[in-house]
């Protein structure tokens, strides 16, 4: 199987604190990859370097075969971003979002759009801004967003953060869409129970370290566990939600 | 060096979202900084202008509209570079969205400028044309104003972008209008000759972007002159192509940690 994300010897420091020391990772082609660990970890720095929005300072980073350092535009022309906070634009409709986002990319393609805007059940609201959407709709058009250039490689920090039980499973339904149809998905969470379905594989995160890498049902096995969470406490002696 | 070098298309992307921006609010936008200018006309002009003669020659009103064309193109510019790209760079995290795709730093620095441009354009000429109404305009050569009110607007733009890529806190807007703006609004020619005042303000003066562009707008309205028109543009754009690099390399520091 042929690897979609590769780093090697990863590391970024803000002033003092270190958000990712010397980490290594490998994301195969068509799997979900997860980011697992409490806020402060070092998930989503490592999310910002893969996708052009934080310098790395060491280490090598390959972006499905790209250098993620010297070929930035190409990287980012080629994946999909769902950030952690939402970024919407908030002076344009929601189907303007995405027309806006295609032509950033340099596609004009009226017809992906009407797609993305149904994908993300939003058809019914592509004329209204982004701010008289429920947190869910957000979600859902940052998304279809990260969807408008085809990318094979989609990375989402967060993407069910803050949402009730009802826009989660929304959101996981689309993650399974994707999936369905090859395409890679890198993603953090702070929720041991959606890594525990989703995600094919996965690391845990602490301190800007990775502690433990594995597939889900590895892991519990490994550390003798019932669930992540258990795994995650008998790493680092911490609660995740502390 | 890669890092400095603006991709045309990207560039043009940034452009064409505060085009669609202002095309729904642009009936809105338009009035009131048209009318600030045309409040100084006449109340300068028309009022104060009744009771002075002529300076160098020229009736009060006619020597003062050019400059407020000229300063017309300064006070757009620098609105859609300073609030409106602090809010899209600090507040919505516009920026870090545009920034995910393809889009780098030096594009969005470019496209920015490029439509702060755009909009003084907008401005500039509206205004020259209600100028022309009031019968203030001169020689024929003013119909090319259009090219230095972008050259013009350019310029504070990029002296506007260049402020907002350094400030840390958006409360500081009000010094840089009320110890740079103003100051360039009340002291670059448009209401007075410098030719009088002691050495040092003219050459205080010539260090101000805006002394060049009313300059040139007073020459093309009024007594057109190649050397001085064309002199003044190089001063313009070299000081817009110097100062390029400085929002890129801060901005690529805020937003791309």
């Amino acid at each position: 199987m042929s690897v979609a994300v590769e780093a090697r010897g990863l590391s970024k420091r803000y002033g003092q604190i270190v958000a990712a020391d010397s980490i290594d990772f490998t994301v195969r082609e068509g799997e979900c990859f997860g980011f697992l660990g409490p806020n402060g970890a070092g998930k989503t720095t490592t999310m910002k370097m893969i996708y052009g929005l934080a310098a790395m300072e060491h280490g090598e980073l390959r972006v499905l075969g790209l250098d993620a350092r010297t070929q930035r535009r190409e990287v980012k022309s080629r994946i999909g971003v769902v950030p952690q906070e939402e970024n919407l634009d908030r002076e344009l409709t929601v189907r303007e979002n995405l027309e806006m986002q295609a032509l950033y990319h340099g596609i004009r393609d009226e017809e992906r759009v009407d797609e993305l805007l149904e994908l993300a059940l939003l058809s019914t609201r592509a004329g209204d801004r982004p701010q008289a959407l429920s947190g869910g709709m957000k979600r859902r058009l940052l998304i279809a967003r990260a969807l408008v250039n085809s990318p094979r490689l989609v990375v989402l920090d967060e993407p069910t953060t803050g949402l009730d039980p009802q826009a989660r499973l929304a959101v996981w339904d689309l993650l399974d869409r994707m999936k369905r149809e090859g395409v890679t998905l890198i993603l953090t969470t702070h929720y041991m129970e959606e890594a525990q379905r989703i995600c094919d594989r996965l690391v845990i995160m602490d301190g800007g370290r990775i502690v433990a890498e594995g597939s889900p049902p590895e892991l519990l096995e490994r550390f003798e566990q019932e669930s992540l969470e258990d795994v995650f406490l008998e790493i680092t002696g911490r609660s995740l939600r502390e | 060096m890669n890092d400095y070098v603006p991709s045309l298309h990207g560039a043009l992307a940034v452009w064409q979202r505060d085009l669609r921006v202002f095309s729904k609010v642009w009936k809105g936008a338009l009035l009131p900084q048209f009318v600030d200018p045309l409040f100084y006309l006449v109340a300068m002009g028309f009022g104060l202008g009744t009771y002075l003669a002529t300076i160098q020659g020229i009736p009060y009103r006619e020597f003062i509209a050019p400059g407020l064309v000229a300063s017309s193109v300064m006070w757009a510019a620098s609105f859609e570079t300073t609030w409106n790209v602090y809010f899209k760079m600090e507040e919505s995290r516009l920026y870090d969205a545009v920034l995910s795709t393809p889009v780098e730093v030096q594009d969005l620095v470019s496209g920015e400028v490029a439509w702060a441009a755009t909009r003084a354009l907008v401005y500039g000429t509206s205004f020259l044309g209600i100028v022309t109404i009031f019968g203030l305009v001169k020689s024929p050569w003013a119909l090319c104003m259009p090219v230095f009110l972008a050259l013009g607007g350019a310029c504070f733009a990029m002296l506007g972008m260049t402020f907002t890529s350094l400030t840390p806190r958006m409360e500081l807007y009000s010094y840089y209008y009320t110890l740079f703006i103003t100051p360039l609004f009340l002291f670059s020619g448009i209401f007075y000759p410098l030719d009088k005042l002691p050495d040092w303000a003219t050459v205080v003066a010539w260090f101000t972007p805006l002394y060049h562009l009313v300059e040139i707008s007073r020459s093309l309205i009024l007594h057109p002159d190649a050397w001085t028109v064309l002199g003044n543009a190089l001063w313009i754009a070299v000081l817009t192509g110097v100062l390029f690099g400085i929002p890129v390399n801060r901005m690529r520091r805020r937003l791309v940690a």
